[in-house]
């Protein structure tokens, strides 16, 4: 147990903090260069991102000061309170549809599973540390499994695919960190790609093959080896008749729940928009405020979900390059900090909480340039919004509390 | 257990780093394609194509009426708009514009103010421009850089029938408009939302659904064709209404409102369907499309006749005699006062230090109830009356659906005021009312004030023996509930047959109403309600049955005498007009 007041400052990896600034800074200029013609104050992306960008770094330096032993012991009553956060919003009158935000009585909506990511995160790093997870047998991952399932489902229910997504990415690194074998690991990922490929013959064929091999080269018991492989091709085939059997209106529902922003015409015109934007970006970009496809409002969201795009028109790939590298790095340092962490719980939270910001980073970025299907999620530190900056500086408050020690 | 050793390898730090740097790696080859391999492809796309997305605006539904026909239609007309990032001199070019069409350039700006949405999304500026109009401004086109022009339907009125309290009106969607709509979503400034009348209350389905398509559009702002990568799609017109009216009796009967004030209902009681509805005066329903000046609107908003009130849902008016109906049912069922005893009339009654008139000075002499009705004394009511307590005349007037709304499927209807116990209690304290109110209910009097929609139904109810749905103007298959007042059946017959012999009776008040034609039977009732503010108010209420068809009628003509004298007679033409008609149908 470390007391606050034996901490040495020059022990803190501000590095951490400062990358986390320099990003928000970019996302500054380019919420500046869009915010030219709003007026009135909250409205304008700009103004309310700096606004909230004060007590989000004064709260991650109050983390500081936060007891590691505290976050440890009340893991699983911040992950209640994270259940009941989640919750909420559903006694709350719909916000544009779904029941994402909560009225606090502030001029701004709160998004509170943004915060309850980081406690699901915190509760998952109790129990693996908790129980040493005998992790040859397969059973001893149910519990983790649930209880990043419990959010992870009533988040999906608000409905918001890309938040339950991340809120599930990082127990599977984080039961890697634990010991799992990766090959149960993807044994747990199996009949999700085998339901999803299943809707095209080609993909299908190649995750068939590319499942035999994997099942070849994890060598388990033959027996256990033929029942996944052909488990897995029984639902890949079953799952295309199945939802045939669907009435259309059941075929809507399913598809309103997982993509609530669906909008046959707007996301096809979205990924045209942003890959026109950032194309004619090119190398060193249009100039700050001189982006025509920004400026004719050409490009949607683009304050939150395209704010990449903003910078890849004005500012150009070497922005984005700069911007891709340093979080690369930034993820990283959390990385080697979770390794020479001495306590395994510091090192499940820093893996849980890198695994987030990269998910975040790889499904915005990758969504900009038509990889990857539209799915409303913002770029930590540059795009704008209230709730995701705070957690993003929570998340970074938490990374310099618990590398401490291991700064070099 | 925070002591709970780290077992993290080198090895799975390693794995998970090279994880990391290869997703990384993977987003900066995408953005390297697009950037640096496809620049310029993309920077041309960007410089030459822009993807202008194109609203169209769905036609409404069609209103018809209960043969199919059309009765609201719209009719395309066209409509000036501007791409204000394409334009040149906003100022310069309004002003020209004002010259070609003839109007004031202050108000193009303004329109420009009012439907602005951005700087690529069409802005209209006008409409209603003729084909003069649009040549002057096609000879001129180019100084005319980034102005349009467009056709939308609005609506328009084939027929011979106005009506328009029942078609109601749609309104340009505005700013504070959209803001008061649920579904706000749905509308964009300058589309139409039903504002009153069916047109409000059938806005689901008459509204239909907009079309999008997106055209490319080069750096000058011209079209250069349709976006193929991009669906189009095609406006889904909103679904037509059927209503319940006749085209050719609603004509007709507006025809005989000319210079009236009043209302003429006349509905199927067995069905509650509404064949016509005609509030008087009324005014043109193209009022509210094109152009509506600020000097008609002042007008019609200052004439002291009200022609904008839809007085049938939203009149109150006192009952008077035709509550007389409701008195009997009270008095059989529900008190011991003996109908067939006589009661004399004198002319006038006195109760406590009041006098109460009847309408007939010189006195009706002995009569029983059903002289009384034929007769419409007031003094045998007077008398009969003391037998029962104000609950119970209230709860019969519920039960017949006065005094509440009738559900009726155009909006703004108004209750009427039928007063109960609690009422009188409230308004005039314990002691400050007496059995005196109670003698002016009798006759329809006092606190009463009833709608004549309500009234339709209250005569449906009776020309069913209480069954009649509910009364409603579009033919739908689930109609809101009904009241059915219950009473035996030998009180439906005395009521009935005491209706029919106000109609043949050589004294009844409602022989006017006979049209002495074959086969056709007539039950009715008058009333004349005394008005404060001027003349009396004429009411004629009943049915008729002709060839195994049933039709009700309320008639209210404000203002203009007794029931008997004028309402009566104006029956008499449309029960005639029945008639006709229907024999016509037959040859």
């Amino acid at each position: 147990m470390i007391h606050w007041k034996k901490i040495d400052l020059y022990d803190i990896p501000w590095r951490i903090l400062i990358i986390a600034i320099i990003l928000t800074l970019i996302g500054l200029l380019a919420l500046k260069s869009i915010s030219y013609h709003h007026t009135k104050t909250l409205q304008n992306p700009f103004y309310k991102q700096v606004i909230f960008l004060l007590p989000s770094i004064v709260l991650s330096v109050l983390i500081l000061f936060l007891p590691t032993y505290a976050v440890h012991k009340y893991s699983f009553i911040i992950y209640g309170a994270g259940i009941v956060l989640v919750i909420l919003p559903f006694l709350d009158s719909e916000h544009a549809g779904t029941h994402r935000w909560l009225n606090v009585g502030l001029p701004f909506a709160v998004q509170p599973s943004e915060f309850a990511k980081i406690f699901t995160v915190i509760a998952l790093a109790r129990y693996l540390s908790d129980h040493t997870l005998k992790m040859k047998r397969f059973s001893s991952i149910i519990v983790p499994f649930i209880l990043v399932l419990v959010p992870s489902v009533i988040v999906l229910n608000q409905p918001d695919l890309g938040t339950a997504i991340i809120m599930f990415t990082p127990i599977l690194p984080m039961l890697y960190w634990s010991g799992a074998r990766p090959f149960y690991l993807f044994m747990i990922l199996a009949p999700i790609l085998s339901i999803l490929t299943a809707f095209d013959t080609t993909l299908f064929a190649i995750w068939a093959i590319v499942m035999g091999s994997l099942i070849f080269i994890g060598q388990p018991k033959m027996s256990i080896g033929m029942s996944l492989f052909f488990g897995n091709i029984f639902l890949g085939l079953l799952s295309r008749p199945l939802w045939e059997m669907l009435k259309p209106y059941q075929q809507n529902r399913l598809i309103t729940m997982l993509y609530p922003e669906k909008d046959p015409l707007g996301a096809a015109y979205q990924i045209i928009q942003s890959k026109t934007a950032i194309g004619s970006g090119g190398l060193l970009g249009k100039g700050w405020g001189a982006g025509t496809q920004t400026h004719l409002k050409f490009l949607p969201v683009q304050e939150s979900d395209f704010i990449l795009s903003v910078i890849g028109e004005e500012l150009g790939f070497v922005t984005i390059a700069f911007i891709l590298i340093l979080f690369g790095y930034l993820i990283n340092q959390i990385l080697k900090y979770s390794f020479l962490s001495r306590d395994r719980f510091s090192s499940l939270v820093l893996i849980g909480i890198a695994t987030i910001l990269m998910s975040h980073v790889f499904v915005n970025t990758a969504m900009t340039v038509g990889l990857i299907p539209v799915k409303g999620l913002p770029f930590p530190f540059i795009s704008a919004g209230g709730s995701f900056l705070m957690t993003s500086y929570i998340m970074i408050g938490l990374v310099m509390r618990l590398s401490i020690h291991y700064s070099d | 257990m925070l002591k709970t050793e780290n077992i993290v390898s080198q090895h799975q730090y390693r794995i998970a780093g090279l994880v990391i740097w290869i997703l990384v790696c993977i987003l900066l080859g995408r953005y390297f394609q697009i950037q640096i391999l496809e620049f310029e492809r993309y920077s041309s796309k960007s410089n030459t194509n822009r993807i202008r997305q194109v609203t169209k605006n769905a036609p409404r539904g069609l209103i018809l009426d209960r043969h199919g026909e059309i009765l609201v239609d719209n009719f395309p007309i066209y409509v000036l708009t501007a791409i204000p990032g394409e334009m040149i001199n906003r100022d310069l070019q309004f002003k020209m514009i004002a010259d070609y069409i003839e109007s004031d350039s202050a108000v193009i700006a303004k329109n420009y103010n009012k439907y602005y949405r951005g700087q690529f999304i069409a802005t209209r500026l006008a409409k209603d421009l003729n084909f003069d109009q649009i040549s002057r401004l096609e000879e001129n086109k180019l100084n005319l850089h980034g102005i349009y022009y467009d056709q939308i339907p609005e609506r328009y009125y084939p027929s011979r029938v106005k009506a328009p309290h029942l078609f109601g009106y749609v309104k340009e969607v505005d700013r504070d408009i959209r803001k008061s709509l649920i579904n706000e979503e749905l509308y964009e400034l300058g589309d139409l939302v039903g504002w009153t009348g069916l047109e409000k209350q059938y806005e689901l389905f008459l509204m239909g659904k907009r079309g999008i398509s997106f055209y490319e559009v080069d750096a000058f702002g011209r079209e250069v064709g349709p976006a193929l990568e991009l669906n189009s799609q095609n406006p889904d017109p909103g679904q037509n209404i059927q209503t319940t009216l006749d085209l050719n009796l609603q004509a007709f009967i507006e025809k005989q409102m000319i210079d009236r004030k009043g209302v003429v209902l006349v509905a199927h009681p067995e069905s509650g369907e509404i064949l016509s509805a005609v509030s008087s005066p009324d005014y043109s329903p193209d009022l509210f499309t094109g152009i509506t000046t600020e000097r008609d609107w002042a007008e019609i908003q200052k004439d002291p006749d009200r022609p904008l009130l839809n007085r049938y849902i939203q009149g109150t008016y006192p009952p008077a005699s035709i509550v007389k109906m409701i008195m009997e049912a009270v008095l059989i069922e529900n008190t011991d006062f003996d109908v067939d005893v006589t009661q004399h009339c004198s002319g006038s009654y006195q109760f406590g230090d009041r006098i109460f008139g009847c309408w007939k000075p010189e006195g009706h002499g002995d009569v029983n109830m059903t002289e009384a009705m034929v007769v419409s004394c007031d003094v045998y009511f007077y008398k009969a009356i003391r037998a029962c307590k104000i609950d119970q005349l209230y709860d019969m007037f519920i039960a017949f659906g006065l005094g509440e709304k009738t559900s009726i499927d155009i909006p703004n209807e108004v209750e009427g005021l039928i007063p109960n116990n609690d009422y009188m209690f409230k308004r005039y304290g314990r002691f400050g009312w007496s059995k005196g109110s109670l003698l002016n209910f009798a006759i329809g009097q006092g606190e009463l004030l009833v709608t004549p929609i309500q009234v339709l139904n209250y005569i449906n109810l009776l020309a069913t023996r209480g069954s009649s749905p509910v009364c409603h103007f579009v033919m739908v298959g689930n109609l809101p509930g009904n009241v059915h007042p219950e009473l035996e059946s030998t009180t439906w017959d005395r009521i009935i047959n005491d209706m029919r012999a106000v109609i043949n009776h050589g004294n009844g008040t409602g022989r006017k109403a006979q049209p002495e034609i074959n086969g056709m039977e007539i039950f009715g009732k008058t009333g004349t309600a005394e008005n404060p503010h001027g003349e009396n108010h004429a009411w004629f209420i009943g049915w008729a049955e002709y060839l195994d068809e049933k039709y009700s009628i309320v008639i209210l003509l404000e203002n203009a005498g007794s029931g008997g004298g004028v309402a009566a007679p104006l029956a008499k033409i449309i029960f005639s007009q029945f008639a006709s008609t229907k024999n016509l149908a037959f040859k």
